[in-house]
């Protein structure tokens, strides 16, 4: 029996040097680690990651290389700092992979194709032809490939894959979640995740937004109905609830009297709303009291110190809202999420990036 | 605390000038461990091994078996432990025509001290130190006098990079290809330059403090 320490070396990635992204299967769980830190945070050095995963610094060397080569990761100039010998940043390429995300709402399908870091590049919006109503599958592989189309040619091969946001309950009527899921694979060849919508937008904001660095919040999405998520340690929990409150764009438009020119722009990406008299404050305020009352119950058994709105209506409505609910709840941080076209399909793209290069 | 750097190499490590007698050598600040130890600054030594003629694991049958790297290295590292890293730079000594070595065995050999390195674990501590792999810059084709003690080296040489990351990647060892930074001098074709000595000590010092040390 030969000495196995002299066999042929067995390199876990360097020898893979074809361009693009490395197949699936070939991710180690200490590169997710690598990964998962860096998808987590703006820059990090090598000694944090060792610090964080306890893998040795010749591991991480090794890992860190490789991302290096695939184009995944970058490294900054060396920073000097106020104790301690000078340290090396390092951070995503913003330009090491992409992702497609589409999510089906009640009025619109929204498709968006974002970058490593989450900044959008593409962004589209089929309405549907109904509200509630999604039956055109086919119609979106077609928007899916024209978008990843937009891209060059280089960038196309570095597409991580098509998030899918989905709501729960189903869509009304429309493919079922499975058969739109295998549909999709087959007809765009590429690998398709599938989550909950709102769960979904709350990883968006977790990896792209606002909440990037926060380990713990409450997030909220505002939609036709209230939603609401809770993120402990970077993980969402209990990621499918179907549970949402009737305090949402939905409620207003109902609010608006009949044939109120106003009720179809509320679905529109518009930079503000038309003015809305009373039907407006009293919306704003049930809705703030949904926020704070759903807060408030949570503060009972959890210390939470941010809560976080997302949601696709003019930031200066969210603002009021987050207003509102600080004022009540002052010693609790409220902010607006930072994904504000389409959070939920912006959301469906950190799929691809979270399922294929993170820990879970 | 004082970190201690080890550069264990041939006559690149040792400051040979290109093209010139064996007795020539350039000073301290000159060569690589010296710019590299000059820019890590107060609380780093680097201390210089560098043989001329040194290769990874092979008894010399012309110059001696005192060229030998493997059976140096073991009373090398116990002379000089605690050591926090060392940096191999060998393997252009191999690809001498006496010895037929393809790149992969070149590359076999410095996997073979890798391995005598953890043996011996001369870290502080006795805990392993860090090792980095560092891939000589390719030979020139033009090796004057030299092309028939090197023949048939110039191909492979440039295939070192390569090989050698592939076994630092397999290892779990640092890797630096020095081909990347610098490049031989055209007075030999495979010896390196006050220059090139100066662009790999810059490189490797930002190399070696990249690996993340933790506060002394």
């Amino acid at each position: 029996m030969p000495d196995m320490r002299f066999a042929p070396p067995n390199p876990l990635r360097i020898a893979d040097r074809a361009s693009g992204l490395n197949s699936l299967s070939v991710r180690s769980h200490n590169e997710r680690l690598v990964l998962s830190l860096l998808l987590q945070s703006e820059a990090t050095t090598r000694l944090e990651i060792g610090e964080k995963t306890g893998l040795s610094a010749q591991t991480i060397s090794v890992i860190v290389r490789s991302l290096e080569q695939e184009g995944l990761v970058v490294r900054g100039e060396a920073q000097k700092g106020r104790v301690g010998p000078p340290t090396t940043p390092l951070m995503l390429n913003s330009e090491g992979a992409y992702s497609v995300g589409v999510s089906v709402g009640y009025r619109n399908t929204h498709i968006v194709v974002v970058d490593f870091v989450g900044n959008v590049q593409h962004q589209r919006v089929m309405p549907h032809k109904t509200a509630d109503t999604f039956d055109a599958p086919e119609a979106l592989a077609l928007e899916i490939h024209q978008a990843i189309a937009g891209l060059s040619e280089s960038r196309q091969g570095r597409i991580a894959g098509v998030g899918l946001a989905l709501p729960t309950p189903p869509i009304r009527s429309g493919p079922d979640h499975d058969v739109l899921h295998r549909y999709l694979e087959t007809e765009l060849r590429l690998p398709v995740f599938v989550q909950n919508d709102i769960t979904a937008a709350a990883g968006g904001e977790s990896l792209f937004g606002t909440a990037r660095q926060l380990q713990d919040f409450l997030f909220f999405y505002l939609g036709a109905r209230l939603h609401g998520r809770l993120v402990l340690n970077h993980q969402i929990y209990n990621g499918n609830s179907p549970l949402s409150y009737d305090v949402g764009v939905l409620a207003l438009e109902r609010a608006l009297p009949a044939g109120d020119p106003s009720a179809a722009r509320l679905w529109e990406q518009h930079p503000a709303w038309p003015p809305m008299g009373s039907a407006l404050a009293d919306w704003q305020q049930a809705c703030a009291e949904s926020l704070i009352k759903s807060t408030q119950a949570l503060l009972q058994f959890i210390e939470l110190k941010t809560v976080l709105l997302s949601s696709f209506v003019p930031p200066e409505i969210c603002t009021a809202l987050c207003k509102l609910v600080q004022q009540e709840i002052p010693f609790v941080n409220a902010v607006v999420g930072r994904t504000s076209v389409a959070p939920k399909a912006v959301g469906a793209a950190s799929l691809p990036f979270s399922s294929r290069f993170m820990v879970n | 605390m004082t970190r201690t750097v080890l550069c264990f190499g041939d006559s690149n490590t040792h400051g040979q000038i290109p093209g010139g007698g064996p007795l020539e050598r350039y000073a301290r600040g000159q060569r690589w461990g010296g710019v590299l130890e000059s820019l890590l600054g107060p609380g780093w030594q680097v201390i210089e091994e560098g043989l001329s003629g040194r290769t990874t694991v092979h008894d010399d049958p012309i110059e001696g078996v005192l060229k030998n790297g493997r059976t140096y290295l073991r009373p090398c590292l116990q002379s000089h432990t605690p050591l926090d890293l060392i940096i191999i730079m060998l393997g252009t000594n191999d690809l001498k025509r006496r010895f037929n070595m393809p790149p992969s065995e070149v590359a076999m050999g410095i996997g073979c001290l890798v391995h005598d390195i953890r043996e011996l674990s001369p870290g502080p501590a006795g805990h392993d130190p860090e090792i980095m792999i560092v891939a000589p810059p390719p030979m020139l084709d033009d090796l004057r006098e030299w092309e028939s003690i090197f023949s048939g080296a110039q191909e492979k040489s440039r295939k070192l990079g390569l090989e050698f990351e592939i076994m630092a990647d397999s290892l779990e060892a640092h890797f630096f290809d020095a081909g990347t930074v610098c490049q031989c001098s055209p007075a030999d074709g495979f010896h390196i330059d006050e220059k090139a000595h100066r662009q790999l000590g810059e490189a490797l010092a930002q190399e070696v403090l990249a690996i993340g040390w933790a506060d002394a």
